[in-house]
């Protein structure tokens, strides 16, 4: 019953959608608000709740990020309304925009509360294949070489994640029969499987096809051209709430996994991590618009979400999650005030904003670019500290100490790039160019402002609590 | 006779690689949805599963019968170029793609060996996995590689149904419905370019 | 051995027989008027009886190569296996021997073809001598792989075993096998991907280019090889690949042999109604597409055993 409490906001969406009624954008937010009711009361619901039998399940971490995501989902939608203040839109496409944006939400509201492979499977490539159709209402060249790129890479992408999902399945089967899917199930009975080499490898290929979704080595740059050529709420569902899916799917599988060996998924995925962050950071240092730079700025963190979870340390992992997923998307949303003078100019970008709605403007992409590079009172330079002690606690138990010390400062250097990166791009847009004047629009600062309560929401003692509650 | 309908099903991947034509490559999918449903309903019928008997005659329709229908359609429709000629050389392909079929049986002969039953099938659907990946790679043009996307499908659910048993209904409903999706959204994509 | 005599001469009196079929079928589907199925006994009769005429710069070779294109095929029909159980058959000889016959017919052929008078021949041997030696490979792996399969090399051995124990756990391997060696029936013959042997137009002819000189008995003796090459074929086709209704009571086995000789000229005949001929330099590209299920049908019988 849940469920439906769940997709109807989406359901509602999808069927507006086809009335071509000009006034529709306004309710449309209004109606995605809907989707906090049923989330929040998950929340007073003892775990875990059975939503559709063993299928959907809702356990505290899901109900997390079910609750980060609907946020993100809110805020886009907020922003929505004057996409086309902003970009050239007609109102078919813009119409079209929301109903796939509703299959899109459906897909991953089952994926995230998924107990069961198949359904998750099921969930993320419904989502991937309505991005397709987000990605191609922008009618430039450029976005419908884009989408098919995004179609056929997605493709293969999803297409090994069912690859490992059924080697997983075949090697639990023998014991579990056809509850072999579900995953709390397979982390009880995870000792008895007969072929664990098996299940390593189907974990391996979900993984690579996972990491290949979120971009990460050696496909770094797809997402970042993808979210180029679309228009900017594009980026922003990405980052905000189809990573969040895939992540949740790494955290399911990744937890089975750490459980048959350990040692050999950490040094896996390390290595894979490793090399991604080597590669994004100096593509960092070299990216020349906002889209790209966030785009990969996304990817660093997603690194460093999962270095943080692989390693044991889930709550600064959970934490850097959900400050990641709510700074990205605010600043993909910026992006469309940033660029208004154009795609790559960065100088100037934060000058000539006034009145009481510029000024805010500035000074909460301001506070966002800054949290994105983990300055104090972000909720980032807590997850990281912790992260980080996290990854020597774990190499305590073994004796690979120095060897992990020295992985961290290698880590540290290349962060510091981005850091430096960031910071100086903050400057060369406060301080640098002429100065033009710029609109900003109510709902689109009602939006980070949202974003920016819901940050700031992380750090309070009750979050901190339930999130060191969740234990994987 | 599965191992026979397990032939057909290779048999068309590697006609399909060598094609230039993408009628020829549409029909070429049919058929390898054809043998692969016929698979699927032996498969079935052997285990005396009605939930693989069901998808079978499923795949049987939809994948054989609708879904070419479709694409032929959307490619008289939207003028798509119907010589594809593969980017790499045929004379070349006739030394790799017997040497990447060597490779994925050897890789996949662990695994094959660990699932035990019917070992030969998980090794055949795993290198027509990666046949579907070349098939992908060789080609520039859109179309053939929806149709690579959609054999690498296939080969999935081949692995899915020898390697285990046929995976639960409602799992193998949901792949249904997402390739015809999938199907939905090409068409879409297809249309917008045409329009404009 | 009384049915071993007369197995022969059914195959050699059928022969032309086939070949008739395959036109008259295809002429029928081309909603043209077709020829009787019987037109190439006519023709044979009539070249019989027609003059040879020999170019004057042609050597020996033009007068003694046809019988050499002849005989080596009507050696090779003494050696097919048997299409009844219990049937006399020549067990001793192995596949390479055959294909080592039928590539000294071929050999000849093209002998004969660069001993014409006019420019034509040098041509069609050449490009006939660019598709064997192609044809070649894919041919000893199929015939390496399927005699793997059956347990022994030798063609008669090997279809009496296939047809005793057909191998259904290697039927993929047998299938692969088994479109290769249907890929190399139509290379061999001339048919039509590779070969279109009803043309004369000197971009396309290969076959036809190396007997355009030739005359009369001669000519008689040329198609007589083409049409026992062709069954010589289709009767290893269809007892290696089908080797089904072989332990039969003898008439009824003879007559499903037929029919399976009947149903390869059918498919023979659709597949050259439906496609087009291949560019001479496009040849390549099918046998090797042959190649590649040679190999792949020996290395899945290898790796995977199926």
């Amino acid at each position: 019953m849940i469920l439906l409490y769940l997709i109807t906001p989406a359901l509602i969406m999808f069927f507006i959608s086809f009335s071509h009624h000009i006034y529709l954008r306004r309710i449309l937010p209004i109606t995605n608000l809907m989707v906090l009711i049923p989330t929040l009361y998950l929340f007073s619901l003892g775990k875990p709740y059975a939503i559709i039998g063993e299928y959907l399940v809702a356990t505290n971490l899901n109900s997390y990020i079910l609750l980060i995501s609907s946020i993100v989902a809110i805020g886009v939608t907020l922003a929505l309304i004057t996409l086309n203040k902003h970009v050239k839109i007609d109102n078919r496409s813009y119409i079209k925009f929301y109903r796939f944006f509703a299959l899109f939400w459906i897909g991953l509201i089952l994926s995230i509360m998924s107990n069961n492979m198949g359904i998750y499977w099921i969930g993320l490539e419904m989502a991937t294949l309505s991005t397709v159709y987000m990605i191609k209402t922008n009618k430039s060249k450029q976005a419908s070489k884009e989408a098919w790129n995004y179609m056929i890479v997605g493709a293969i992408a999803i297409s090994l994640i069912l690859f490992g999902i059924i080697l997983i399945y075949a090697s639990a089967k023998p014991i579990l029969g056809e509850e072999a899917m579900n995953f709390a199930l397979l982390k009880e009975h995870i000792h008895e499987i007969k072929n664990p080499f098996l299940f390593e490898l189907g974990f391996v290929i979900v993984s690579v096809g996972m990491f290949i979704k979120m971009g990460f080595f050696p496909m770094n740059l797809w997402l970042a051209n993808i979210e180029r050529a679309s228009f900017y709420p594009v980026g922003a569902l990405f980052s905000g709430i189809l990573e969040s899916a895939i992540l949740i799917g790494f955290f399911q599988f990744s937890m089975i996994a750490m459980q048959i060996d350990k040692e050999a998924t950490f040094s896996f995925v390390f290595i894979y991590l490793f090399l991604t962050i080597s590669l994004v950071s100096f593509l960092i240092f070299r990216s020349k618009d906002f889209m790209r730079l966030f785009s990969l700025s996304g990817v660093e963190h997603m690194v460093l979400i999962i270095l943080f979870w692989v390693s044991g340390g889930y709550f600064p992992a959970l934490l850097h999650f959900g400050a990641h997923a709510f700074l990205k998307p605010a600043l993909f949303l910026s992006t469309g005030v940033l660029e208004s003078q154009g795609r790559y100019k960065i100088a100037g970008a934060l000058k000539g904003y006034h009145g009481f709605e510029g000024k805010t403007f500035w000074f909460i992409v301001g506070f966002f670019i800054l949290a994105i590079v983990s300055l104090p009172p972000s909720p980032m330079f807590f997850s990281e500290i912790y992260g980080f002690s996290a990854m020597i606690t774990l190499a305590k138990e073994t004796d690979s100490l120095l060897w992990m010390i020295l992985a961290i400062t290698i880590l540290l250097l290349i962060l510091s790039i981005i850091f430096y990166k960031f910071i100086e791009i903050y400057q060369s847009m406060k301080y640098e160019g002429e100065e033009v004047e710029k609109i900003v629009y109510k709902s689109e600062l009602l939006a980070f402002l949202l974003f920016a309560v819901a940050t700031i929401g992380l750090i309070m003692p009750q979050t901190i609590t339930y999130l060191k509650a969740i234990h994987g | 006779m599965i191992d026979f309908f397990i032939g057909l099903f290779m048999a068309s991947f590697l006609i399909v690689l060598f094609s230039g034509r993408l009628y020829r490559l549409i029909f070429w999918y049919a058929f390898n949805s054809l043998a692969l449903g016929v698979i699927t309903i032996l498969v079935g019928v052997e285990h005396i599963d009605n939930a693989l008997v069901i998808s079978g005659g499923l795949t049987l329709i939809l994948k054989a019968g609708v879904i070419p229908f479709v694409l032929k359609n959307i490619s008289q429709r939207f003028n798509l170029i119907r010589e594809i000629n593969p980017t790499v050389p045929i004379h070349y392909s006739i030394i790799l793609i017997p040497a990447i079929i060597i490779f994925t049986l050897y890789l996949a002969e662990p695994m094959s060996s660990m699932i035990g039953v019917n070992s030969n099938y998980i090794a055949i659907s795993i290198s027509s996995f990666f046949l579907a990946l070349i098939l992908m790679i060789e080609h520039k043009s859109v179309a053939p590689k929806i149709i690579a996307f959609l054999m690498m499908e296939n080969a999935l659910f081949l692995l899915g149904t020898t390697a285990t048993k046929g995976m639960p209904m409602f799992v193998e409903l949901g792949i249904f419905f997402d390739v015809m999706m999938a199907i939905v959204i090409i068409n879409l994509l297809f249309k917008e370019e045409h329009v404009k | 051995m009384i049915l071993y005599i007369f197995t022969i001469l059914l195959l050699l009196i059928i022969a032309p027989l086939l070949i008739g079929m395959i036109k008259s079928l295809k002429m029928f589907l081309l909603y043209k008027k077709p020829v009787s199925i019987f037109q190439p006994y006519a023709t044979f009769n009539k070249l019989l009886i027609k003059e040879v005429i020999i170019s004057h710069e042609s050597s020996i070779i033009t007068r003694i190569a046809p019988l050499l294109v002849l005989s080596p095929l009507l050696i090779v029909l003494l050696f097919l296996p048997p299409v009844v159980h219990g049937a006399y058959y020549i067990g001793f000889v192995d596949a390479f021997t055959i294909i080592g016959l039928i590539s000294l017919s071929t050999f000849f052929l093209m002998l004969l073809g660069l001993d014409s008078g006019n420019a034509f021949g040098g041509m069609g041997s050449s490009r006939e001598a660019f598709i064997a030696s192609l044809v070649e490979p894919a041919m000893v792996l199929t015939i390496f792989s399927v005699g793997l399969m059956a347990k022994d090399l030798g063609v008669g051995n090997a279809s009496i075993n296939l047809a005793t124990h057909f191998p259904i756990e290697h039927a993929s391997s047998f299938l692969f096998a088994g479109i290769s060696f249907f890929i190399l029936l139509l290379a061999e013959n001339g048919r039509l991907p590779i070969d279109n042997p009803e043309t004369h137009l000197e971009l396309t002819m290969v076959h036809e280019a190396m007997i355009l000189d030739i005359s009369g008995l001669y000519l008689a003796i040329i198609e007589m090889a083409v049409s026992i090459k062709f069954i010589v074929f289709a009767s290893l086709f269809v007892t290696l690949f089908m080797p089904y209704g072989v332990n039969l009571i003898a008439p009824l086995a003879i007559l499903v042999f037929v029919a399976k000789l009947i149903l390869v000229s059918v498919v023979v005949a659709l597949i050259e109604v439906n496609g087009a001929k291949l560019r001479l330099f496009k040849v390549p590209n099918l046998l090797g597409i042959s190649i590649v299920f040679a190999f792949l049908s020996l290395i899945t019988f290898y790796v995977l055993g199926a």
